[in-house]
């Protein structure tokens, strides 16, 4: 998490000429967001799941744009987007597998089910497909407990889940 | 003497009184047809003094559903007297604990009530903002609140025309505020930081919340459960709430356990799931008349009584009452949020002591060393019993390591720490038998034979 060293001194950025935080997501914010929060820098959160939302994931470019909309330092903002796990700052699979590992998942075999998604897909968790359509990711507690095991498919949960369902599932995604 | 009638799930079929399947979410109107409301609307019509509500809550003896059961009404009281600036409530909808999983249910299918008790409290305690801080893996769920809300703003519940009225002279707001995947935003400072935008690095106490919170106002932080059974109480008064649950079995003077809870049970049992009881049920019988028993041809061996940080309660503890008394009772931490795990006959304790601290080292924010490097080193430990490569005294040093992180050894910040700590020690103390079952001698016999030959 929080402590994992990165190798910042190698990473190269890409950028583009057409910004990320676009003038329409900026004014929807000035509107509607920013007023609800005594600073600016509350809105940081909000800021970034707009973006992660409307990418599938956060650009180093978009990171200094929304700095520079909320009167931050980039230092400010890579601190803490950094710190959330759920923000992913490199592009993954157009389909994110979220399978649960924690204690009520593993009691009802979450193991069988992500060792059958990677011999399928052929990743391993961490990894992204070649044809960059999936990548299977596995993370703590997604609070289907009563209902376990789980996965999220994107944004889109799914309990009670057993090896037919899931397979049906991965099959019937578009590409 | 069990619930003859839901109270937080009165309208959320939930068995023996309906059925799971049935769920839906109820909108405004369908919650103000059931006497949603009624009671903000007498509350307003009377002009009801703030610190009257206060007063009610305080002597209902009503704890904290969130996990340390502190009293919601004592909370309420150590708040300055308003300045006119803004004071803030900030909800705590993070339920991010392995096993934890009621809260859920209120968001999903009851949001309205939540907000009701919201907007009690903001009045009760003068707080003009309130963040619901809800954890970032529920997509639809956070949706969900979002609808409620607009509605709630649409019959000017919250907003320019709010019937609240003006507090602190601002409207009367409420916002979702969206976390994203850290577990320890759940803890109160750590959520206030996360909300200011900055990583969720819990705070050193003092100051309080209360007097110095989010954006260094005055904050009330709250359970979604907490705040779901404030318009109970204050409709139905402090007698009735009290009637539910039971006084402290350990000293008079101790704070009881009074009123409805929901608890969450997950594991191996027929039907897992959130049922609402009064406190102090015992676990079996949530377990046998709720769950319909073991799942088929298991048997019960451990539980954990409250999410994950709570430790293990063990095979001769199956009839332990879930109160707040239950941590000096039973030997384990506490009640915490009454998410039961079950654990059968044929599930390793080693492996889900394991599980549990990679939960633990993984969540663990980085700020304090103990916790950060305590609970990493344990992981690996673990991981090098449960491959049959552990030696006996690993088990001693495990213990040790354990026991000296946590805010009760007084080595870190927050409480995390001790989620590890009560896990690994209640494992090691209840089943110490599992993991000298997988260690070997820390000496091992080598066949040198020395003096004479026979």
């Amino acid at each position: 998490m929080a402590w994992i060293v990165k190798d910042s001194a190698n990473t190269q950025i890409d950028r583009r000429t057409e910004p990320y935080w676009t003038p329409k997501l900026a004014k929807k914010f000035e509107e509607d967001i920013l007023p609800r929060y005594a600073t600016k820098q509350a809105a940081l959160l909000p800021c970034v799941h707009e973006v992660q939302h409307t990418y599938g994931w956060v650009p180093h470019q978009a990171l200094e744009e929304v700095a520079d909309f909320l009167d931050l330092s980039f230092a400010e903002v890579i601190d803490a987007v950094t710190f959330y796990e759920e923000f992913k700052l490199e592009p993954v699979g157009k389909y994110l597998i979220q399978i649960c590992r924690s204690i009520s998942c593993e009691l009802c075999g979450y193991k069988e089910l992500s060792k059958k998604v990677q011999n399928k897909l052929n990743i391993l968790p961490g990894e992204t497909t070649d044809d960059g359509k999936f990548t299977l990711l596995e993370l703590e507690c997604l609070g289907s407990c009563g209902t376990a095991p789980a996965a999220l498919i994107n944004e889109t949960l799914h309990e009670d889940l057993t090896w037919k369902q899931l397979e049906h599932e991965l099959n019937n995604l578009p590409d | 003497m069990p619930l003859d009638k839901p109270v937080v799930c009165k309208r959320i079929p939930t068995p023996p009184w309906g059925d799971p399947a049935k769920r839906k979410r109820i909108t405004y109107s369908r919650y103000v047809n059931t006497g949603g409301y009624e009671v903000l609307n007498q509350i307003i019509a009377d002009d009801t003094d703030p610190s009257e509500l206060i007063d009610t809550v305080k002597s209902s003896e009503l704890r904290g559903r969130g996990g340390a059961g502190f009293s919601a009404g004592l909370k309420w009281s150590f708040l300055p007297p308003p300045d006119g600036n803004p004071r803030y409530l900030a909800v705590n909808a993070d339920e991010s604990e392995p096993g934890t999983f009621k809260d859920r249910l209120i968001i999903e299918f009851d949001p309205h009530l939540m907000l009701e008790g919201i907007a009690i409290t903001m009045i009760a305690c003068q707080l003009d903002t309130t963040y619901i801080y809800i954890r970032g893996e529920y997509h639809s769920q956070a949706k969900d609140l979002e609808k409620a809300i607009k509605e709630a703003y649409a019959n000017n519940i919250f907003g320019e025309n709010s019937i609240i009225g003006d507090i602190n002279g601002r409207k009367p707001n409420c916002y979702v505020h969206r976390g994203a995947g850290a577990y320890i935003c759940g803890e109160e400072t750590g959520m206030l930081e996360s909300i200011e935008g900055k990583r969720g690095w819990p705070r050193i106490k003092p100051p309080f919340p209360a007097i110095q919170g989010l954006f260094q106002r005055p904050t009330v932080i709250n359970n979604v459960e907490t705040l779901a059974v404030v318009p109970f109480i204050i409709e139905k008064g402090v007698d009735w709430f009290k009637s539910m649950g039971c006084e402290s079995k350990l000293s008079p003077n101790a704070p009881g356990s009074f009123g409805p809870k929901l608890y969450g049970v997950s594991g191996v049992v027929q039907r897992p799931g959130v049922y609402e009881e009064e406190l102090g049920i015992k676990m079996s019988d949530l377990i046998e008349k709720y769950c319909g028993g073991m799942k088929k041809g298991k048997k019960y061996k451990a539980a954990i009584p409250g999410g994950v940080s709570m430790g293990f309660l063990d095979t001769e503890q199956y009839d332990a009452e879930l109160d707040f008394d239950i941590g000096r009772r039973y030997n384990v931490l506490g009640l915490g949020t009454a998410g039961v795990i079950v654990i059968d006959q044929d599930t390793s304790i080693v492996s889900m002591t394991r599980n549990i601290v990679r939960f633990f080292s993984h969540e663990s924010c980085g700020q304090c060393t103990p916790c950060r490097e305590g609970s990493g080193w344990l992981y690996q430990m673990l991981c090098r019993i449960e491959a049959g490569d552990g030696r006996m005294n690993d088990i001693d040093l495990m213990d040790e390591l354990a026991q000296s992180m946590g805010t009760m050894p007084g080595t870190t910040i927050c409480g995390l720490a001790d989620g590890t700590n009560w896990a690994v020690k209640t494992a090691i103390q209840k089943f110490r038998h599992e993991f000298e079952a997988l260690c070997k001698p820390d000496k091992i016999q080598i066949g040198v034979k020395v003096g004479l030959a026979s």
